[in-house]
């Protein structure tokens, strides 16, 4: 049986996996790759509370703003996608300077 | 619908498991892609098409191909897995003879590091504690309704939930503004990446300080 709680316990252990792999890998870009999927799985529980919402029987001009749900998820999408592309610019910029993408050497700010 | 949404949160999860712990990067990108079109389905079996679609178009279309330039860009040989670089004059440089043995195999998968998994599992058991403690009207999704869309030649259409119709409906009624602001934010995040990227031709050739060395 298809629930709520059930798409919320799934988008919690893909968020769960993506922190995971946020705090252990050391290479910038499998980093922001983790990070995407943290994104992703905020985007499962707004589709699934965008659901909930709509079949809980509101009045008839809810109907647009039961769309509230997927139409953040699509802003997620599109603020995701912008900080890929400058995240990927400064990965880009970071090799020019180091040879290399490992997270752990780019220490300049540590001293 | 309920076994579309169990094999698509299946297939989601464990593409999001593999991305994570594969050593070879390019694999893990390929695991993710599998993820994000996992999640498309369920979005599709949570009545959500239009947004199952643009999942597809944006993550496995636009992002996906992006990671590749810059994973092919940056160093293969991290990336690899074949060890990590040396520190020399605070640039990163490999030794040329790191290649594995001839008799070692590289590891398909990496280590498992246990302080990440404790947090993330920690983290894990707080949400799944919040959710169990939702009220019970949380226990099952209510019959869709189809909606009015905008009249057109005095005929009001039906919309779907979920179609495009509705997207839009929520979009040019509820939220112009957030949509204008978006379009602003990539257009900034566009300037900002190419800035970013330019390759600098005075200050690339110009060696790094060496006092960033001393202090280690």
């Amino acid at each position: 049986m298809l629930e709520p709680k059930i798409v919320f316990a799934l988008a919690a252990v893909l968020f769960s996996v993506g922190l995971y792999g946020v705090l252990s890998r050391g290479n910038l870009v499998l980093l922001l790759m983790s990070l995407e999927l943290m994104l992703n799985a905020a985007n499962v529980a707004l589709v699934g509370v965008a659901r909930y919402w709509a079949g809980m029987g509101g009045a008839a001009d809810d109907f647009s703003r039961a769309h509230s749900g997927q139409f953040f998820t699509l802003m997620v999408m599109a603020v995701a996608a912008a900080e890929v592309g400058v995240g990927l610019a400064i990965i880009v910029a970071v090799f020019r300077r180091k040879h290399t993408s490992a997270a752990d050497l780019a220490t300049e700010l540590k001293h | 619908m309920e076994v579309l949404f169990v094999f698509c949160a299946i297939v989601a999860l464990i593409g999001g498991v593999l991305c994570v712990v594969q050593r070879n990067a390019i694999y893990s990108l390929l695991s993710l892609l599998v993820s994000f079109a996992g999640t498309a389905g369920v979005f599709f079996c949570l009545d959500a098409s239009f947004v199952a679609v643009s999942q597809i178009l944006i993550y496995a279309g636009a992002i996906a191909v992006l990671f590749l330039f810059v994973l092919m860009f940056t160093d293969t040989r991290t990336v690899l897995g074949m060890g990590t670089p040396r520190v020399v004059d605070s640039r990163a440089v490999f030794n040329p003879d790191a290649k594995p043995e001839a008799g070692t195999r590289v590891k398909r998968f990496v280590l498992p590091n246990p302080l990440a998994a404790l947090i993330s599992l920690g983290v894990l058991a707080a949400m799944l504690f919040a959710i169990f403690k939702l009220p019970e009207r949380f226990g099952k999704f209510g019959p869709l309704v189809e909606g009015e869309g905008l009249a057109r030649d005095g005929i009001v259409p039906m919309v779907q939930f979920g179609s495009a119709s509705g997207i839009t409906l929520v979009t040019f009624q509820d939220f112009p503004l957030a949509f204008e602001v978006v379009s602003i934010l990539i257009f900034a995040a566009v300037l900002g990446a190419v800035l970013l990227a330019k390759r600098h031709t005075a200050q690339a050739t110009e060696p790094e300080p060496a006092v960033a060395t001393e202090d280690e």
